[in-house]
């Protein structure tokens, strides 16, 4: 079943705060999993949980006793949640599995949190992508797909266009960007500059996967997956876990750390011509309605936000974003990177901790720990300076869902 | 030459569409009630809602909006990467998702005019048409 998003409703903005975060060493596991040492045994989605969850506690200096709501996202399975409530050692009065994508599971709990249903909640995530061998296109989806066993519904661009051999999410990056470069007069070694960039940042994050810095030279010389989109352009398949502990607001003052206030969220779906609004208007009509219920229920503006963490499980896809957002007019995007508006010191720094293309591929959920590391500015070497209001996109082919957060006191 | 092709979606309604490529036409699903064109098939019309459909034919003219190329192997052999795939504008309004026959698919391809041509190809399910592309 679908998760249902709360209402954007101004009601609930601030309502709860993130207080602690927790993540698992993305890239110690990649490495082991690349090259596996002597008795090597793959990470359980079990295992990685309760490492993040550990974490995320020990990060707010709270108590396992504190914790009185506790859910379970699970991309590709995992425990359910008394199962889970065992595992972590808590005794939550309120337990529920909470979707998968950081699509809507942390409106879920602000919302839970203020119908009174918890005061703390520990929100947990983990995916084993790469130990289970989960790989994307071809029969991934087959024909007829109704449902990618989650009880999700799988969009039909996924498998429908099989006989033609078009599948993959690349393959839906990949058809945005010939089309976007076509409209827009960009090339591939403009294009570049996004994965450089998102790299870059990467360096500056001990625990991204990849951190190695490109030349545009190297970029190109990497093999495509599909055409005009490059390996560099594509996102990381990797395990991993991330725990969120989220608690009311007025009781996330004087703790150990600066609460990060959940201020705004939107939802947005293509409701007809998939194939149109996600190549010939790269998901804008969606970005736009999401951005502005988020933007509204916040009070804030597009000027405010000082750190975006999008959804780059493409590098064309995060130019989708910001555009679609309105930080940067259509067709500007690419050569806003270029100029360094996405870098550290530019106009919106993005995804500074290496997002899906270089830092862990946690479908949304490490960007969210990313923008609480920057607005408590704690984030190191890739602090952004006086952020103080961010915004995380989680976009995926056909909808779009923003959270806004701001540094509270 | 038949083309061995991933398996088709098959069943109620989308027999009907390859049907009528066997048939060497290209028919839609236009909804009886607010007159859209609905592709891929569906069992309600996705801009209103209504539950009939007739089967409008297309006239196979159209324009090529985008493109790609694979070169990332994602059916285990069956298709010979690279290959390539269009995503035409075809001239009733709808897009639609294809091959291009007989020229390449690349930067030069968006606004190119193309035809609609069938080429005879095959999958689990049996032999079928395939429509695909040619330049106008």
């Amino acid at each position: 079943m679908d998760l249902i998003m709360p209402p954007s409703m101004p009601e609930l903005s601030r309502k709860a705060a993130v207080v602690g975060v927790g993540e698992t060493d993305f890239h110690h596991d990649y490495r082991a999993q690349r090259k596996p040492p002597e008795g090597y045994e793959p990470p359980t989605t079990e295992g990685l949980a309760t490492l993040a969850f550990e974490r995320a506690l020990a990060d707010c200096g709270l108590d396992r006793s504190d914790i009185d709501g506790l859910t379970g996202s699970f991309t590709y399975g995992g425990p359910p949640p008394a199962e889970l409530a065992q595992i972590l050692g808590v005794k939550p009065r309120y337990n529920i599995s909470n979707g998968n994508i950081m699509a809507g599971p942390l409106p879920v709990v602000c919302a839970a949190i203020a119908e009174g249903k918890a005061d703390c909640v520990a929100m947990v995530y983990a995916v084993n992508s790469r130990s289970a061998g989960r790989v994307f296109g071809g029969a991934t989806h087959p024909a007829g797909s109704a449902s990618d066993g989650n009880g999700y519904g799988t969009p039909p661009s996924y498998y429908y266009y099989h006989p033609w051999g078009w599948s993959s999410q690349a393959a839906h990056w990949a058809m945005i960007f010939a089309h976007y470069q076509a409209k827009y007069g960009v090339c591939e070694e403009d294009l570049g500059a996004v994965a450089q960039q998102v790299r870059n940042h990467a360096s500056r994050n001990p625990n991204a996967v990849m951190q190695k810095p490109f030349s545009i030279e190297e970029y190109m010389a990497s093999r495509y997956i599909v055409r005009p989109l490059h390996l560099l352009d594509i996102c990381l398949v990797n395990d991993g876990a991330v725990c969120l502990i989220v608690r009311r607001s007025d009781m996330a003052r004087n703790m150990a750390k600066v609460p990060v206030d959940v201020a705004g969220w939107g939802e947005a779906k293509i409701k007809h011509s998939k194939l149109d609004t996600m190549v010939r208007q790269q998901l804008r009509p969606q970005l736009q309605e999401a951005g502005g219920q988020a933007f509204a229920m916040a009070g804030l503006s597009q000027v405010d936000i000082g750190h975006f963490e999008g959804y780059d499980a493409g590098s064309i896809h995060l130019i989708n974003q910001i555009e679609g957002y309105g930080f940067v007019p259509q067709g500007e995007g690419v050569a806003f990177c270029q100029a360094g508006g996405m870098d550290l010191c530019g106009r919106l720094p993005s995804n500074t901790e290496g997002g899906n293309l270089s830092g862990s591929y946690m479908h949304g959920w490490s960007q969210v720990v990313e923008t609480v590391r920057q607005l408590r500015h704690e984030a190191g070497a890739r602090q952004v300076a006086g952020v103080h209001h961010a915004m995380t996109s989680l976009a995926q082919t056909d909808q779009a869902h923003p959270i806004l957060y701001s540094r509270g006191t | 030459m038949v083309q061995k092709r991933p398996d088709r979606t098959l069943g109620p309604g989308h027999d009907t569409f390859w049907e009528w490529c066997a048939r060497g036409e290209l028919r839609l699903q236009k909804c009886g009630s607010c007159g859209e064109i609905n592709w891929p098939v569906r069992e309600t019309c996705e801009f209103c809602g209504h539950l009939a459909f007739d089967w409008e034919r297309m006239s196979g003219l159209g324009t090529v909006v985008s493109w790609c190329s694979f070169h990332q192997d994602y059916y285990g052999g069956l298709l010979q990467v690279p290959y390539d795939c269009i995503l035409v504008e075809l001239a009733e309004g709808v897009l639609f998702l294809g091959n291009p026959q007989g020229f390449p698919a690349d930067d030069g391809a968006p606004g190119l005019a193309v035809r609609l041509a069938f080429i005879d190809c095959e999958d689990s399910g049996g032999p079928f048409k395939l429509p695909v592309f040619e330049r106008a």
